[in-house]
């Protein structure tokens, strides 16, 4: 296996301009795979490439990375431990992972630890990943600041509205018990039993969190998660779960932007910790708005009803700050 | 026929009291012909048997029947009978009898039912019945014994597709990273021929212009100019350093694939003979190929091969045995320098193969138990159990043997010893 760095970037550019030009790094022990794509996007960007995570990370905290792409399986580091790290050290550079054959735990990991953006699944059409590629891009140009922002608490201290959509009576006994442990007094919890309880329950309040089975009542309610999202990127999903299937888990991502996945049973400290980032997302994004846009998503592939669509999109009304994130269905 | 009550004949009884002339004339009658011997029985409960052996003792001494003819039975009798419970089983009642009745055989067993008689069994009666149940039983058993033969070649079935499955995702995966690249270079080499086209396209209108003569010096300027453009963002876009390494990159990565492909049917030997002579140290080399993607990222491979004989076998079961060896070690290996050793040796009649890792050994308690069927350690779902017993039962149908030595926290080395002469399989077993 080769693991020699490689030359970061092909041309010696002057710092200076090079700060200023949009720049993707791509991360994979196979140096081939690094050449492939430097010529993708070697035209449209400056590509720095290398085979070890380690070095990324240097490259990551010396210069200005707008996009991360990084292969999961690699001898030193992988891919969702240099995700998680890139987080600290780069909150700004967009995060996607390169997966061919992807194991559970690593998927999970990237979502909870990498707060990856996109999945890119290998082989890969060199039309679509240019499109990924050139969104993540695009976003991360737009929004990039170095600064992380202080979030502030809402001056009225008015309680989160969260919103639990399970059948299982346990499970909403369970995440009361927590909300009281961890929250006492800041939280107004809403339970829904059926996707049409919760749409409800989303048209009349603010929910800004919401913590949802994937299947309920025996019907599939990714469709209504992902067009959640599309329409209203400031309510933060957490998907709580005892389906484990990496396919799923990647169109949760790449389609549904969820927050944090949560394998049942519930674990608690586990569960009030991915919350309480919740809260922080939810907080950060009513502060910027603008930063909803670093947690779009593909348009669903899954045929959606017209009518859910409308119901979701009216929402918009009924909701304060649900202004257009400006995708088009 | 299956209870004893069945076997119970209803034989009215005779009393103590009865006279030994009474019970001779008794025998003589024609519904007493099967009988050994008649029950004596007093309020209900027996309390001996008269066979007719004694009675023919009396009669056939000399005034016999003059002189004790008109005794009572009792003073003749067995006082002490045999007494089987018609609630006992089968089984029972046999095992009692037979361990219990006088030889020769001269009289019946009494059956009762809660201490009173109930009738009289004989033991021929009695055999006949066992022999039945027998019959029966055996019926069962081998009805079991088809049963569980299924099931067992159905579990054979699972843990085969079960490691085909895990085989299959690792090649996926060592297939997908060269079609990554491949489908990739492939993807832009194609947009790379249609900006030549348009080049090309650019050349002809010029070409075209140029010979038919009425083309204007600005024309043809322009056109040279077009091309001259259309050049240059080519070679940005494609410098031919790159475009080299990208044709090379893909042939490489296309040769990575056909090697997969070619290991994987040698491996699988699908297309070859069932039976064999194979050089072993090929087969390790196949099956380390197939393992590589469990075995990369864990431990560093050390070959040592020494001069093999060919071995002759059934190469696909061995290859079966050899990836299980070494994905076993792969799994037992949790340390940063994890090293997986293959040696092989011959001797005179063997060919020996060991592999050793230095991952967490066995402990002690268990290593007697690695080849049991169903035996596992690892969670629930991440294995069957079956891997070292079906690598054991395949090398023992070669007539060879699988030996085992782990140290806790120190490594594990299994040898597998074949022989070279008599090694093909016995025909019909563990296909």
């Amino acid at each position: 296996m080769i693991t020699k760095p490689m030359p970061a970037c092909p041309l010696a550019e002057p710092a200076k301009i090079a700060m200023d030009r949009p720049t993707i790094l791509f991360v994979d022990d196979e140096e081939r795979i690094l050449r492939s794509l430097r010529m993708l996007f070697a035209a449209n960007y400056r590509v720095l490439m290398t085979t070890n995570g380690h070095e990324a990370l240097e490259i990551l905290q010396r210069e200005r990375v707008h996009v991360l792409v990084s292969d999961q399986r690699m001898p030193i580091m992988t891919g969702v431990d240099l995700l998680r790290q890139a987080r600290d050290v780069s909150p700004s550079s967009m995060r996607l992972l390169l997966t061919g054959y992807s194991d559970m735990e690593a998927i999970i990991g990237s979502i909870n630890d990498g707060e990856v953006y996109r999945y890119i699944s290998k082989p890969w059409s060199a039309d679509e990943f240019r499109r990924t590629v050139g969104e993540a891009m695009e976003i991360a140009v737009s929004l990039w600041d170095p600064q992380p922002i202080k979030i502030v608490a809402p001056p009225n201290n008015e309680s989160l509205e969260i919103l639990l959509l399970d059948q299982s009576p346990d499970i909403a006994v369970a995440i009361r018990t927590l909300l009281d442990e961890n929250f006492p007094g800041a939280y107004h919890l809403d339970w829904a039993t059926s996707q049409s309880e919760a749409m409800a329950i989303l048209e009349r309040g603010k929910v800004s969190i919401i913590i949802s089975e994937i299947n309920v009542d025996g019907e599939d309610v990714t469709p209504f998660l992902k067009t959640l999202k599309h329409f209203h990127a400031q309510i933060v999903t957490i998907v709580l779960t005892s389906f484990r299937d990496t396919s799923l888990l990647m169109e949760l991502i790449n389609q549904g932007q969820i927050h944090r996945f949560l394998p049942k049973p519930v674990r608690k400290t586990l569960t009030a910790r991915s919350i309480r980032s919740g809260i922080e997302r939810h907080r950060e994004i009513l502060q910027r708005p603008q930063l909803t846009q670093r947690h779009r998503v593909e348009p669903p592939r899954v045929q959606v009803s017209h009518s859910m669509i409308h119901r979701i999109r009216g929402m918009l009304q009924s909701l304060s700050i649900g202004k257009s994130n400006g995708i088009k269905i | 026929m299956g209870n004893l009550v069945d076997l119970s004949l209803p034989i009215e009884p005779i009393t103590p009291n009865h006279l030994i002339g009474t019970v001779g004339d008794i025998f003589l009658q024609e519904r007493y012909e099967r009988l050994l011997s008649l029950p004596v029985v007093s309020d209900g409960r027996p309390v001996g048997v008269i066979s007719r052996h004694n009675m023919q003792k009396i009669f056939m001494t000399r005034f016999g029947r003059e002189i004790q003819g008109n005794k009572p039975v009792a003073a003749f009798m067995n006082p002490l009978p045999l007494l089987v419970s018609v609630d006992q089983s089968m089984e029972e009642a046999s095992h009692f009898v037979t361990r219990n009745i006088a030889f020769p055989i001269t009289e019946d067993f009494i059956l009762v039912k809660d201490g009173q008689y109930h009738g009289i069994g004989s033991v021929i009666d009695l055999l006949r019945g066992m022999e039945e149940r027998i019959v029966e039983q055996n019926l069962s058993l081998s009805k079991a014994l088809s049963l569980l033969k299924a099931s067992q070649s159905q579990i054979i079935q699972s843990e085969k597709m079960a490691s085909l499955g895990q085989m299959v995702a690792g090649v996926a995966h060592e297939i997908n990273t060269p079609l990554g690249y491949v489908k990739n270079n492939l993807e832009m080499a194609g947009e790379a021929f249609k900006s030549l086209q348009n080049l090309g396209d650019a050349h002809d209108s010029l070409l075209a212009d140029l010979q038919s003569g009425n083309a204007s010096d600005d024309d043809v300027h322009q056109q040279l100019n077009r091309i001259e453009i259309l050049n240059e963002q080519f070679q940005t876009v494609y410098p031919k350093s790159e475009m080299d390494a990208l044709f090379k990159d893909t042939l490489y990565g296309l040769q990575q694939i056909s090697e997969i492909v070619v290991n994987l049917k040698n491996f699988s030997r699908l297309d070859q003979a069932a039976v064999d002579n194979v050089n072993i140290n090929q087969c390790i080399d196949s099956a380390l190929l197939i393992a590589k993607n469990v075995v990369k990222h864990k431990a560093e491979v050390e070959r040592n091969f020494g001069t093999l004989p060919a071995v002759r076998c059934a190469p696909s079961q061995i290859n079966q045995v050899i990836l299980n060896l070494i994905t076993n070690a792969a799994h037992a290996i949790d340390r940063p320098d994890g090293r997986i050793v293959i040696r092989t040796q011959a001797d005179q009649r063997h060919v020996h193969i060991v592999v050793t890792d230095n991952g967490k050994g066995i402990p002690p308690e268990l290593v007697g138990k690695i080849f049991d069927p169903f035996f596992t350690t690892k969670p629930v779902g991440q294995g069957t159990g079956l891997g070292l017993s079906i690598a054991f039962k395949i090398v023992q149908d070669h007539c060879g043997s699988i030996r085992v030595k782990s140290r806790p926290g120190l490594g594990t080395a299994f040898c597998v010893s074949l022989p070279v002469h008599v090694s093909a399989p016995v025909e019909g077993k563990s296909s």
